[in-house]
């Protein structure tokens, strides 16, 4: 009897100990791969010239300037509903969501139904950035309370905003999602084109969490502009 | 019903505003300029904002669509000659988050709405505010697109 109650003690204290070991374990879990919670609905305020939140013109190279001068607007790939970009998206004045998982960070963008991945993961960029152009490729990592994302592999189509600020396919973005509190994030992204641009230049927007949800939108579904915009070419 | 250029509208306007009907309006002035919306191209690649009209006439179609809303009413030359013109709006989300609904205006409704032509000389505007027939003036245009944020007639 004595032994059976031994056994008894035994076999509950490590049932015990194992039910205190899963509990403990989420905790753990939790604590050693802590990251800010940024999950919602968050926009900026619109910005469709880059030079507003700079304060002063773009450092554009001479072929920058040059290309910046003759633009001409029609020619916008958002007028024609073609993908507008990681930046741009985001410059939009319609809401985004982030989703994030272990090794993923996901933006959602209510404006043309698109997304974004960034990879949180420790990966590199591929070799071959090509079959990611628009968007681009896109790496993350979590350093406190931001989340620093790196992008490449853009292409030259999209432009930099609706002003007509353009860029080259060399391109590099370096994005910092800082979170300030619960309803609130800074978003800082450094533009750097070597080709268009003879400097980087930094450009900071807040981010206001949003009491919405994202609705639908197709720029294809009724879209009309296209032939008034040609017709306008110069 | 006819169209009326900005300047001599703007001179005829009369309003009688009771303490209620200021408090209510200025409710729908907030609700309606809460968010703003945008164009997904640039206001000035096709429209003029040399060339503000204020068109004046009846409801024919409502396309409640992305990526604008587009209002199409009749309304009468200077030779009496009716023409039906297509005004685009903002996109419906960020109209709906605004407070508008897709039955916020219907075929035979009466409206005056400011806009600007757009450059390619057909009878197409941009909306910036719409005169609704129950007298309220909302937000309909696309605020941020680089196109005027004013009424034509302020």
């Amino acid at each position: 009897m004595y032994k059976l109650t031994l056994a008894a003690v035994a076999v509950i204290a490590v049932f015990g100990l194992t039910v205190q070991t899963f509990a403990a374990e989420p905790e753990k879990t939790s604590a050693s791969t802590s990251i800010p919670d940024m999950s919602g609905i968050w926009q900026a305020p619109y910005t469709p010239d880059l030079t507003k939140p700079l304060g002063h013109d773009l450092p554009y190279s001479p072929l920058g300037l040059e290309r910046f001068k003759n633009v001409v607007h029609a020619d916008d790939p958002a007028s024609y509903c073609l993908p507008v970009g990681p930046a741009r998206g985001i410059q939009a004045p319609m809401p985004f969501q982030i989703v994030q998982s272990p090794g993923l960070a996901v933006i959602l963008f209510e404006y043309q139904h698109t997304y974004r991945l960034i990879y949180t993961d420790g990966r590199a960029h591929p070799a071959d950035l090509d079959p990611f152009r628009w968007f681009g490729d896109s790496i993350g990592k979590y350093e406190g309370d931001t989340l620093v994302v790196d992008t490449v592999g853009i292409g030259d189509r999209t432009w930099l905003d609706t002003a007509g600020h353009q860029h080259s396919d060399q391109l590099h973005l370096v994005e910092r999602f800082q979170k300030v509190d619960a309803g609130n994030m800074k978003w800082t992204v450094t533009f750097e084109d070597p080709k268009l641009y003879k400097e980087p230049f930094t450009v900071t927007l807040p981010l206001t969490k949003q009491n919405t949800v994202l609705m639908m939108y197709s720029c294809e579904e009724n879209e009309k502009d296209r032939g008034h915009l040609d017709a306008t070419k110069r | 019903m006819q169209l009326v250029h900005a300047k001599s509208l703007w001179n005829r306007r009369i309003y009688t505003v009771t303490p209620k009907c200021l408090g209510v309006l200025l409710a729908l002035v907030l609700l309606f300029s809460a968010v703003p919306v945008f164009a997904h191209h640039s206001f000035a690649a096709e429209y003029d904002v040399k060339q503000p009209v204020t068109l004046k006439g009846v409801v024919t179609k409502v396309e409640w669509l992305n990526p604008h809303i587009y209002l199409y009413v009749d309304v009468k030359d200077a030779s009496g000659n009716t023409v039906n013109w297509s005004v685009e709006g903002g996109p419906p989300n960020s109209l709906y988050r605004l407070g508008w609904r897709k039955d916020t205006l219907k075929p035979g409704d009466a409206v005056t709405i400011d806009a600007f032509r757009a450059k390619d000389g057909t009878s197409t505007a941009n909306a910036r505010n719409v005169l609704l027939p129950d007298g309220r003036k909302v937000f309909a245009g696309s605020a941020d697109d680089g196109g005027p944020k004013a009424t034509p007639t302020k």
